[in-house]
This record gives C-alpha cells, structure tokens and sequence, in this order.
C-alpha cells in the first residue's frame, strides 16, 4: 500500500448526462438498474480474479478480521447480489454505472464502469449477440460509429484440447495458458521436445511404475514413502500425490506431441477473419483431423451466434473473430469480445464475454449461464457526439 | 546551517552488530552521543551525518520516501516492499552479511514436485480436485506474486503470514510456503524441501541509496566521503597485496598474470629494479606467487590490505548516476 497515487478527480466520477441516458436506455430494454455495496468482500475476487489482481486492489482489514476491498469491478458484486436474491437461478438482466477502483500507474484509480450482466438465458447464441449489440449502442450513443470489434470464443479451444489424445496434465496446462494468454507457444515447443521434466534419480522407479497395475503402483508409493519416513503434510493426500507420480511415469513413456497434434493446434489458433469465414476454416480444420463430433456443439453454438449478430443488424463483415483471442481472466467460458478504437489508445471502450462458470464458483447450487460486459465511461467520454 | 545526511541503520540484533562492524572497518564508527538507547547518533570525526536506529522495514520504507538518504537493509524487502524498486533506490553494494535466500518450498512428501513447472502443474489440478485454490504461506506477496506469474502459476492463493512462515503447511494454513532460508536447516526440521528453481531472490544486506531524498551539496559531499570509505574498505578485502622483486619481472610477465589470475597494478608496471606490487583476488593468491617463483622470484610476500583509496569513487558514481 507504499506509496500509491490515490489522487481522486472531483468532477470526472460524476455521471454526466450522457451515461445516465445510456443507462436509461438500457432499463428500457428490460435491464433492472442495481447499484451493488463499493465496500466488498476480497475473497471473491481474489478467488476468481487470481492474486495477479491482489497489486491492483485497495484492500482493507476489518477490526474483527476478514479483507475488505473496493470494488475493482461489478461482474462480481452484480453476480453475488443476484445469487442472494429471489430471482436467483431465474433468467434475470441488470444494468450499472458507478465507479470501479482499480491502482493504475499514471491515471485515477476511482474510474467509472457501466455495464450489463444477463443471467440465466438458456438461449446462448442470442444471448451472446444481444450483449455484442449493446456494447456497440454504448460506443454510438457517445459517438463513435465504427469501432474496431475484436471477438473469440473460449469454448472452441476447449473442445478442441478436450478432443485431442493429450495426457490430462498437457491438457490442463493448455487451457489454462490459452485463457490467461500466456505461454502457448512455449508450451507447444515444450510439448514436442517431450520428456521436459527429466528427473534422473527418478527415472528407473518410474519406468518400473509405467504400465503397471494402477492399484499396486499406488500403494508402492505409499510404502516409499513411508520408508522414507516422511510425513504428508499440506493440503495434498498421499493418493494424491501417488496419482500425479504415476501420471509422470505415463507421461515419461510418451511425453512427445506428435508434430501432426501441434501442427493442428497452431493451425487452429492461426484461424482468423469475418466470422463465415472463420466458421468454414474451423468446419475443414474439424473434417481434415477426424474432430467434426467433438468440435460441433462449439461450432454450432458459433454459427448461430453469427445469425443473431445479423439479425441485430450488425455488419457481419466487420465484426473480426480469432481463435487465439482471449481476455486474460480465466472465468470465460465461451464468446468474449472487445470494442477499440484503433485510432486513439486501443484499450477497450467495451469489452466482456460469457461467463457459465462463474455463479456456481460463487455458491450457486445449479449452474447458471451468464453473460455480459463492462463500459470504459471516461474513455468514451473524449467523443464529442451524442444523441 | 545546511541539514544532515541521514543514514539509517538497523536497530536491533544481529543486523545492527553486522551494520556497525562494517562501518567500523571502513573507519565510520557509528557512536550514540546521548547514551545506548538513544535511537538517533553520530559518526565519530565525521560531521554533517545523522544516524538513525530503525528496523529493517521501516528503513526500508523511508527510503522508499525519501526521509533518509542512506540506508543499510535487505534487497529482500527492497524488493518485496518498494514497488517499482529501482525508480526509488540505488542498490550501491552488497555488504557482505545478512545472506538469506528467498525460495519456494513444498512439503516433503510432495515427491512428484522437484521443478515450478511441476508445481503449476499440480497447482491446476489441486484446483480441479480440490475445488478450491491451492494456498501459499508467506509475507513475501509481491516477490512471490511475481515469480508465480513469470512461471505462468496462477491457481493458487496467498496467506499473508508475520512469522513462523515453514510452520504453516504442517498447521494446515497452506500448502506450501515461500520464506527466507539460509541453511535450509529450518524448512527440513518443518518437513519441507525447496523447490529446485524455486529461489526467487538471493539477498544479502545491501547500502541502499534513496532516489527521493533531498540531495544538495552537502549532503552528496557527505555522500562521497562515506562511499569513499566504504569503496576503499570493499576494495581493500577483496584483494591481498602480493610483493615480490626479481629480474625476469617485465611487462609482459605482468600482462600474463593479470589474464591468468584477475591481478591489478594499484601503482603500475615493475620498477627499474623489478619490484612489483599487486593486488590479487584472495583465491587466487598461492597460484599467483607459485607462478611469480616459478619465473624466478626468490620470496613473495602477501598481506592484506587495510584500504585501498583510489581517486575515482565508484560507489559514489553509482549513486549519482542513480539520482
């Protein structure tokens, strides 16, 4: 907390006249405006968010104990207020404006985001669409006609990895790196060089272990550890830690990718364009690797998607789609998108996506699909237009 | 009159003792004019200077805001506490004590972690099994947030703890740990094993300059005094004194032995009469007079240095070209 730049503007945080009419518009089309507490349990949004967040949060203690934040953003606090209302687990849409806090190096930390969140719509695509639809009328109604429209689909590449012959631990460590846009071409380097984890003194008691009786394998690992007079201490079981030692001995005995497996990959994560386009790339990558079944329910999910944003009136051919393309935060769970202007910052105006995973993550007995995005007030406060 | 230079110097235990002694060796005898438990003094001879006595967290802090020019503290806490470290501070030398590695340890019985791969890998999956994060016991958050995430780890949580870290995974307060070790000793009595590239930092105390403190004319002229000292001690117990005369002593001879054993001529070639002087690495001390003797030299002396004054002062080129 050394030395933050907490300078908090006066008048910037106001909402001006023209976010309170975008917010308007938005309860006319049937979201419900909430306005959920500023102060906020931390665990949620370090549990979901990750720690990489933890450096940008305003995190306080309570006297009796438990951390406290500022809000760094409202999916969260939209989502657990609706879990504690009635309406949970029923289709529901709200909208906001208030300020989100956040420590940025060289701009205000108290900043103000609108948004949407709709829970519960078992229509996917057309849910995915109409989300995509009122960012755009966010972008317009401050002036700006055509921004750039950035979108992906976290699901595909899911279905993909889930598809392929992959040990769990590559697959686990794919998805993960995927979301989090980090590592994948090393990951894909590391994968076909196999055997990354060469561990010498182990080598022989896991070439022993490969292929053997699971059971039996079992519990010679827990006789050697207990041989070994070492206690299991921490969170993780001895079974535990005998099911990964034996998942590192199947690895040893075929660690290599296949170079036609990671040549699939990088051809998939190389597919970009209109969103046609796109979906027929994907339909020849599925049909040339043998993968149509496993990649259908994505792919279908993608094409009607593609329908609802025509039906919304969105030029289709403007709207630029990339396998490759995520957001950073692992809580997505299938479209995600983005709206820049190329040519100021190119930071977001509006970016959000689907998030099925996230209600239950927070305690909600049934899954719940959700969906919905978040709007940068004072970037597009610099446009000039207006209705 | 014109404000002191504040150095700030730990005020407790074995830090303080360390800090003092070598102060004391590079002839900077840090003395409490007003009685032990005074917790501001004085360098003995030396005007201008005010030593504050604080802990190693706060003078880490107020170097980070520039209330005290000179500090002597850990680069563990320089790095976990002062973000953006290098923009605030100067790191001018490493003093040699208070070593403490900071490192990532699992328990023992976790026989199939040996790397920080394995650990993400295991980080995922104990999240799947587990429903839950995996959880790290440590007050070391920034530094291990940041090597968490240069290893691509993100499905874990951090437990801030105060003390009593390597305890916390045996308590059930966390799985693993990040902490200071120096021996290894502790984390082995508490079950745990450091993960094998799993060392964040390798820290020492270090002279810590402030970026933020006001320096004006007298203070960097105190500044250059101190350094000088201290430079002229560094330099001092990093080499012997290696003396030798014969007559097979050239330049060339003494190109050999500078490429062979690191020497330097603190006062240039041999002499007329083949008198050399040389400053030598201390590890490199026997081999040096054996090849001195084996071209002739009838006796090599070797001694160690007290100071070693050279005009140009590189510690105090550090700081200022760090202000």
């Amino acid at each position: 907390m050394l030395l933050m730049d907490a300078r908090v503007p006066s008048e910037a945080n106001e909402p001006d006249a023209r976010a309170e009419a975008l917010i308007a518009a938005y309860e006319r089309a049937g979201y419900r405006r909430c306005a959920p507490a500023i102060l906020q349990p931390a665990e949620p949004f370090l549990d979901l968010s990750g720690e990489d967040i933890r450096k940008r949060m305003y995190l306080t203690t309570a006297p009796g104990g438990g951390d406290f934040c500022l809000r760094p953003d409202l999916t969260i606090p939209v989502s657990c207020d609706y879990l504690a209302s009635s309406a949970a687990g029923d289709p529901a849409g709200y909208c906001y404006l208030g300020p989100v806090f956040r420590h940025r190096r060289n701009e205000p930390a108290e900043f103000l985001q609108a948004g949407i969140e709709s829970f519960g719509r078992p229509d996917k695509a057309a849910a995915d669409a109409e989300m995509l639809a009122r960012g755009l009328e966010a972008v317009t109604h401050y002036g700006l006609a055509s921004p750039d429209i950035h979108t992906g689909d976290v699901a595909l590449f899911a279905s993909l990895i889930a598809g392929l012959d992959l040990p769990g631990a590559w697959k686990r460590r794919l998805i993960k790196d995927f979301n989090r846009k980090a590592n994948l071409a090393q990951d894909l380097a590391r994968l076909e060089l196999g055997g990354s984890n060469n561990r010498p003194e182990y080598q022989g008691v896991l070439a022993a272990l490969a292929g053997s009786d699971p059971r039996g394998a079992h519990a010679l690992v827990t006789d050697l550890l207990s041989i070994a007079g070492i206690n299991a201490v921490g969170g993780r079981s001895v079974g535990e830690i005998a099911d990964r030692f034996l998942e590192q001995a199947a690895l040893g005995a075929a660690t290599k990718l296949p170079r036609d497996v990671r040549g699939l990959i990088e051809r998939f994560l190389a597919i970009a364009g209109d969103p046609d386009e796109a979906a027929a790339a994907l339909r020849q990558l599925a049909a040339d690797a043998g993968m149509a079944t496993a990649l259908a329910p994505a792919l279908d999910l993608f094409a009607s998607r593609t329908g609802f944003l025509a039906a919304h009136g969105i030029d289709v051919k403007r709207v630029r789609f990339a396998t490759a393309f995520s957001r950073g935060f692992d809580y997505y769970t299938g479209f995600v998108f983005e709206l820049t202007d190329p040519k100021r910052t190119g930071d977001p105006l509006v970016a959000g996506g689907r998030y099925d995973e996230l209600l239950s993550r927070l305690g909600s007995p049934q899954p719940i699909p959700a969906v919905g995005f978040a709007v940068w007030i004072e970037r597009l406060a610099v446009y000039g237009g207006g209705r | 009159m014109s404000s002191p230079l504040v150095l700030a110097v730990p005020a407790k235990g074995r830090l303080q003792e360390n800090a003092e002694a070598f102060f004391a060796r590079a002839g900077l005898s840090l003395i409490k004019p007003r009685g032990a438990r005074d917790y501001r003094g004085a360098v003995a001879g030396l005007d201008g200077v005010e030593v504050a006595y604080l802990s190693a967290a706060e003078i880490t802090s107020q170097l980070a805001a520039g209330a005290v020019h000179l500090g002597v503290t850990g680069e563990d806490l320089v790095r976990e506490m002062i973000p953006d470290a290098d923009a605030r501070v100067v790191l001018i030398e490493g003093l040699g004590f208070g070593f403490a590695n900071v490192v990532v340890a699992v328990p023992q019985a976790w026989i199939d972690v040996r790397t920080m791969a394995d650990l993400d890998d295991v980080a995922t999956a104990f999240r799947q099994h587990h429903e839950r994060k995996m959880r790290v016991a440590t007050k070391y958050v920034n530094l291990t947030r940041g090597f968490f995430s240069e290893h691509g780890i993100h499905d874990y949580r951090i437990v801030e703890s105060s003390g009593a870290t390597e305890g916390a995974p045996a308590a059930g307060t966390a799985e693993l740990i990040v902490d200071i070790t120096t021996t290894g000793a502790t984390l082995a009595a508490n079950g745990l094993k450091v993960v094998e590239d799993g060392v964040i930092l390798r820290s020492q105390a270090n002279l810590v300059a402030a970026r933020g403190a006001k320096w004006g004319v007298s203070e960097r002229e105190t500044a250059r005094v101190i350094l000088d000292r201290v430079a002229a001690q560094a330099r001092a117990r990093a080499f012997r004194e290696v003396r030798a005369r014969f007559a097979a002593c050239d330049a060339r001879l003494v190109e050999s032995a500078k490429q062979k054993f690191g020497v330097e001529t603190p006062f240039g070639g041999p002499t007329s009469s083949g008198m050399l002087t040389l400053h030598c690495p201390p590890d490199a001390v026997y081999a040096l007079t054996s090849f001195l003797r084996e071209r002739g030299a009838e006796a090599v002396a070797v001694a160690d240095l007290g100071y070693v004054f050279s005009r140009d002062n590189p510690l105090y080129a550090k700081l200022e070209a760090g202000l």
